[in-house]
C-alpha cells in the first residue's frame, strides 16, 4: 500500500514539476509585446504579438506599420500623395477621365459593392457627396460648438442624387476606376479600414506571426489565438462613457475580427442634439436606432461594412440579414443600453 | 530532523521513504518558486503608463493621487488626473474632446486615447487583465 502511495506521489511531483518546468521554458522563449503607432486611418493602431526579443517585435512592427500606411494612402479620400494614385485621385478625376489604380484599391471597390447589394443599398461607398457635406457641418460643429448647424435637408437632397454605384465604372482589365458622374464621390470609410485590417492580418502571418491581435481603433482582428491556444478576449465597450462600466459584454475570438459602429465617440451636437458620423443612405441623416452595434466575421472588412450597414437598419431587418449570413453574428446596444444579439453571439461570449 | 517528523512506530526508515521526501520538498520548492514569481509578475502596481506618439513618457501608479500636465507641440496639453485608483484625463486642448468624455479607466489594458494630440493613457500592471483589446 505505502508503495502504491509513494508511487502516486511521485508521478503527481514528476508532473508538477515538469508542467512548471514548461511553463518556464516556453515564456523564456517567447514573450508577449504589444506596440502602437498612430498616423494611419485616423486613429491608433495596437498590436499584440509574441516574439523572441523586443528587437524581433519592433522589426516585426515596423513592417506592420508600413503595411498598413500603404493601405491608409491608398484609401485617403482627403489627401494625394506623390506617385500614388488613390481614392482621392479618382474623386478628382469625377466625370473627367478614368484612373489607373492598384488592385487592392480595385479589390477594394469590388468588396463594397458585393456589400451594397447584401445590405440592400444600406451600406455604399458612392454616397461621398451627402458625406462630406456632413463630414464639414460636423467638422465646424466641433471646433465652432455654439455655430453648429445642421446640413440643410435641400442640399442633402440634391447630393443624394449623385450617389449611383452604377456610375463607377471598374474595368478590371485595365485596372482602371472612373466616375461617370462628375458630381459623385466614393468615400470608403466604412470599409477601407476594415478591408486593410484584415490584408494586415494576413501579412502578419506572412511573417511567420501566429498568434496575433490587431486593433485598428478598435477594429480587431485576431490571428489565430493566444500562444497557450486560449481565444484572445475583447471587451464590447459601453457606449455610456459616464457609466464606470468599462464594458458590457466580452467576445472571445481566435482567427476572426470584431468591428462595432457607434454612436458615442464621433458626433457633434446641434441644439443639445447628438448627431453622429453614420449617415443613412436612404433618408441623408444619422439613424438613431442604436448606440452602438457590434459584428462579429471571419473577415474584418466585410464585419466593418456590415456593422456600419446594420447600425442604419431597424433591429429586425438588421437581424434577418445577419440570421441569412454564414459566419456573422451581431450584438445591438439600444440608446436604453438594452442589449440583443443574433443567435449564433452567446457562443462566443465569455464563458 | 526529518526522520522525527515521520510516525514514532520505531521501523527505519525505507529508501522509497527517502524518495518520496525528497519529491515532495522538491514538488514544494518547484511550486513555491512558481507561485512566488508568478505572483510577482502579475501583482506589480498598476500603473498609468503616457505614450505620446507611441513614445513612453511617464508612468504613474494608481495608488498617488496626482495631477500632470502634458504639454505637447504647439501648446496642445492633456490633463491627466490620477484619483482614488483611477486616471481620467479632465482637460484637453483637442476639439473632440473624446479623451475627455471618457470615463475614468483603473483596470489593466484600458486606455484614454486623444487622437488630436496622439495621446495615449494606458493602465499597465496591476490585477490580472479583464481583456485583451476592446471594440468601439
Amino acid at each position: 500500500m505505502k508503495k502504491v502511495y509513494g508511487a502516486i506521489f511521485l508521478a503527481v511531483g514528476i508532473i508538477v514539476f515538469a508542467g512548471a518546468f514548461c511553463l518556464y521554458g516556453r515564456n523564456g522563449k517567447l514573450q508577449q509585446y504589444q506596440g502602437q503607432f498612430f498616423d494611419c486611418f485616423d486613429t491608433v493602431t495596437t498590436v499584440t504579438s509574441y516574439a523572441a526579443s523586443e528587437e524581433e517585435f519592433s522589426d516585426q512592427m515596423q513592417l506592420l506599420k508600413e503595411k498598413l500606411l500603404y493601405y491608409h494612402q491608398l484609401y485617403d479620400i482627403y489627401h494625394t500623395y506623390e506617385g500614388i494614385n488613390n481614392v482621392k485621385t479618382i474623386n478628382d478625376a469625377a466625370g473627367v477621365k478614368a484612373v489607373k489604380v492598384e488592385p487592392e484599391l480595385i479589390n477594394l471597390l469590388r468588396l463594397g459593392r458585393e456589400m451594397y447589394e447584401q445590405t440592400q443599398g444600406k451600406f455604399q461607398i458612392a454616397y461621398g457627396s451627402v458625406l462630406s457635406l456632413w463630414h464639414d457641418c460636423r467638422e465646424q460643429g466641433i471646433t465652432n460648438p455654439k455655430q453648429a448647424k445642421l446640413p440643410s435637408m435641400e442640399e442633402l437632397s440634391k447630393r443624394a442624387q449623385h450617389t449611383d454605384m452604377d456610375k463607377i465604372i471598374l474595368d478590371e482589365d485595365a485596372s482602371t476606376v472612373f466616375l461617370s458622374d462628375r458630381e459623385m464621390s466614393l468615400d470608403v470609410g466604412g470599409i477601407g479600414k476594415g478591408y486593410a485590417v484584415q490584408r494586415l492580418a494576413e501579412y502578419a502571418k506572412e511573417l511567420g506571426m501566429e498568434h496575433v491581435l490587431i486593433s485598428v481603433g478598435g477594429n480587431v482582428c485576431a490571428v489565430g489565438g493566444k500562444i497557450d491556444e486560449k481565444p484572445w478576449r475583447v471587451g464590447v465597450e459601453n457606449p455610456d462613457q459616464e457609466s464606470a462600466k468599462a464594458y458590457l459584454c466580452t467576445v472571445d475570438i481566435a482567427d476572426q475580427s470584431i468591428v462595432t459602429s457607434g454612436d458615442y465617440q464621433r458626433y457633434y451636437e446641434v441644439d443639445g442634439k447628438r448627431y453622429c458620423h453614420i449617415i443613412d443612405p436612404g433618408t441623408e441623416m444619422p439613424p438613431e436606432y442604436f448606440a452602438s452595434v457590434s459584428v462579429l466575421s471571419k473577415d474584418s472588412g466585410r464585419a466593418d461594412a456590415l456593422s456600419t450597414a446594420l447600425f442604419t437598419m431597424e433591429f429586425e431587418e438588421g437581424l434577418s440579414l445577419v440570421e441569412s449570413l454564414k459566419d456573422v453574428e451581431a450584438m445591438w446596444i439600444g440608446k436604453d443600453g438594452e442589449i440583443r444579439t443574433s443567435s449564433g453571439w452567446k457562443a462566443n461570449e465569455e464563458k | 530532523m526529518v526522520k522525527s517528523a515521520l510516525p514514532a512506530d520505531g521501523r527505519p526508515m525505507k529508501k522509497n521513504d527517502v524518495i518520496l521526501i525528497v519529491v515532495l520538498l522538491m514538488t514544494a520548492f518547484a511550486a513555491f518558486v512558481s507561485i512566488s514569481l508568478y505572483s510577482k509578475l502579475s501583482t506589480r502596481e498598476a500603473e498609468a503608463v503616457v505614450y505620446v506618439k507611441g513614445e513612453e513618457q511617464g508612468r504613474y501608479p494608481l495608488s498617488q493621487d496626482t495631477v500632470v500636465e502634458l504639454s505637447l507641440e504647439n501648446g496642445s496639453y492633456n490633463i491627466l488626473q490620477i484619483r482614488e485608483g483611477k486616471a481620467d484625463i479632465t482637460e484637453a486642448s483637442c476639439p473632440d474632446k473624446i479623451c475627455v468624455k471618457h470615463r475614468p479607466v483603473r483596470g489593466k489594458g484600458e486606455n484614454l486615447v486623444c487622437l488630436p494630440n496622439q495621446v495615449v493613457v494606458e493602465i499597465e500592471n496591476g490585477e490580472k487583465s479583464e481583456v485583451d483589446a476592446a471594440t468601439n
